[in-house]
């Protein structure tokens, strides 16, 4: 993951309070008639409304493998479920370290994990269905190098096993239930059709609750977690190339930061190549890195 | 493990929004009202609506209203300025600082004060000289008569202590999400639908923080949220899911998060059961402002 060693030199170390500063100037530029999502739409080509729903099924394979082996050991494929493509081509490898299944010791948070993950393989279908023969098969997914790569790149140590225990699964979800917030908050001014939009931001809105689940436990688990998540939105926020627009897990003022949003009380867009950005670990647009090695499959990639 | 059923309903809701915000009677008698599980995952296209996207944004401004003020007295014991309220706006009733006994329960009651705070001044903002003032707010009855109606008691004071804010605050949370995931798909400016996005992920993040934390709590506070959710589903229309350690998200068994009309949203902040035309009482005495205001059925 060379991509992300290249972008660790000179992370700071990140500052709660720096986050909000810049989020409140971005919030300010926003509010000057409502032009936040004016990034999420400045694509160079008009994607179709298949495109946008495959790209957004590369994650849902990403998220839906992380949870499923984190709560049963075994893969969407050992689980039951298809990976391939709409036409029949075959899904990629998924890299994982030997018995992921986690040793849950709070049974909330288990049942928690095996709800979203449950959720997670319900978008995965969902997506495979509404696409058909379209739909994308699953890329190849790395869930082992990639973690050690972006805590070295965030300053957590040189490797980061998510599967560890109970606080670092919770911190391997926060990576990703942020930025399929902010996805799908990207995605959704790019699709055309109603019905689509209708369930994107049904989506959305599940994402943000998993979201805000995570977070909760985060606060919950004290400083030293906290800290852990200020400083993975600081590195997403670098690799998105805002260097702004994310807030981690703590406190602000006489507040709680559960929501990552800006000043206006909106949680952030990202636009398609900013999500690449941060799932490739600054690997270049078509060739992937950190979670997709091989870059995602379909048009936006 | 067995998981129990989410509670799903129809998702008719296109056209019954429709109706509620004033399209022709033969559509609005063609939605019929309180009707029961068409599930249809594909849904008709949506018709040309006539109402204009300032007509969706102060209705949303108006529930924000309702959120910002009850936050903001169970945080800090006052509510919006009156700069935040606009002119001539209705007065609020009841409401007050509760003394919290967790710091976190305090700072994340903050947070979400600070947010609907924000969504205020920024939808005020976005809409201008067009935006609707805040209409008379009731914190007091409001919530005796939903405690009634679900059937937790004869009256309630979400203000009381922060277990029983937490279930005030439920109350809202899931509401703003079905509204605002109603309300996208009708607004015609992309930069508006952004808007609204931003701030329905909001809302859902709320809501699952104050679910997480009510299921964290058990009961009794867990069977009031859920008498809760049933009243919803009752006196509104639109689906819930029960809340326990296994159902943090609300949403279906497609695990997209439901929607809801106007009409469905309308009868709910009026607590207002009975099918026909609400227009005023619950958390909005004097009903809401600006041109959705009052359900078709």
């Amino acid at each position: 993951m060379e991509s992300f060693e290249s972008k660790s030199t000179g992370i700071e170390q990140p500052q709660e309070s720096r986050s909000r500063r810049s989020a409140l100037l971005f919030g300010g530029a926003a509010l000057a008639g409502l032009a936040m999502g004016s990034r999420a739409f400045a694509q160079s080509s008009a994607p179709t409304d298949a495109d946008i729903l495959n790209f957004v099924l590369n994650l849902e394979f990403l998220e839906a493998q992380f949870y499923t082996l984190a709560t049963t050991g075994m893969t969407l494929d050992q689980a039951g479920m298809s990976t391939k493509s709409g036409s029949g081509t075959a899904g990629g490898m998924v890299t994982v370290k030997a018995n992921p299944k986690v040793a849950f010791t709070t049974p909330s948070l288990q049942q928690f994990a095996s709800e979203v993950a449950l959720d997670e393989q319900n978008h995965v279908k969902f997506l495979q269905t509404a696409l058909g023969a379209s739909a994308v098969g699953m890329p190849d997914i790395d869930l082992m190098n990639s973690f050690n790569a972006l805590a070295s790149a965030a300053g957590l140590g040189a490797t980061f096993d998510p599967f560890a225990n109970e606080t670092n699964f919770l911190l391997g979800a926060f990576i990703f239930e942020d930025v399929g917030v902010t996805a799908y908050q990207g995605a959704a001014g790019l699709i055309s059709s109603k019905t689509y939009l209708d369930k994107a931001v049904g989506i959305h809105n599940v994402e943000a609750y998993h979201a805000a689940g995570i977070r909760t436990r985060i606060f919950q688990a004290g400083a030293m977690a906290q800290s852990a998540s200020q400083a993975i939105a600081a590195t997403r926020a670098k690799l998105d190339g805002t260097n702004t627009d994310d807030v981690g897990v703590g406190v602000n003022g006489s507040a709680s930061t559960i929501v990552d949003c800006d000043s206006n009380g909106m949680t952030f867009a990202r636009n398609t190549t900013q999500v690449l950005s941060v799932v490739y670990g600054g690997g270049a647009a078509g060739k992937g890195g950190a979670f997709f090695p091989s870059a995602m499959n379909g048009t936006v990639r | 493990m067995k998981k129990l059923p989410r509670l799903f309903t129809e998702d008719l809701s296109r056209r019954k929004f429709l109706a509620g915000a004033g399209m022709t009677a033969a559509v609005a008698a063609a939605a019929g009202c309180g009707g029961k599980s068409h599930t249809n995952p594909n849904p008709t296209p949506t018709p040309t609506p006539t109402i204009s996207d300032a007509d969706i944004l102060n209705f949303a401004l108006n529930l924000e209203y309702l959120e910002a003020e009850f936050y903001l007295r169970a945080a800090t014991g006052s509510g919006l300025s009156s700069a935040d309220a606009g002119s001539s706006a209705g007065d609020v009733t009841g409401g007050a600082a509760i003394s919290f006994k967790t710091p976190a329960i305090q700072q994340y009651a903050q947070e979400i004060a600070n947010h609907e705070q924000e969504h205020v001044r920024f939808l005020r903002k976005a809409l201008g000289s067009a935006a609707v003032s805040r209409p008379a707010i009731d914190l007091t009855n409001s919530f005796n008569a939903a405690a009634m109606a679900a059937g937790i008691g004869s009256s309630f004071n979400p203000f009381a202590d922060e277990n029983s804010f937490l279930v005030g605050a439920f109350v809202f949370e899931d509401v703003g999400v079905t509204a605002y995931h109603g309300a996208a798909g009708l607004l015609s400016d992309k930069n508006n639908l952004a808007a609204a996005a931003g701030i329905l992920a909001t809302e859902a993040y709320h809501a699952g923080t104050i679910r997480t934390l009510i299921s964290q709590l058990g009961d009794p506070y867990l069977t009031y949220a859920n008498k809760i959710s049933a009243l919803r589903a009752s006196a509104g229309g639109g689906a819930e899911t029960m809340l326990d350690g296994s159902h943090i998200v609300a949403a279906d068994s497609n695990s997209i998060s439901y929607d809801r009309t106007t009409d469905q949203v309308l009868h709910i902040v009026y607590l207002s059961a009975s099918a026909g035309v609400a227009s005023k009482g619950g958390f909005f005495p004097n009903g809401l402002n600006g041109t959705i205001k009052a359900s078709a059925s």
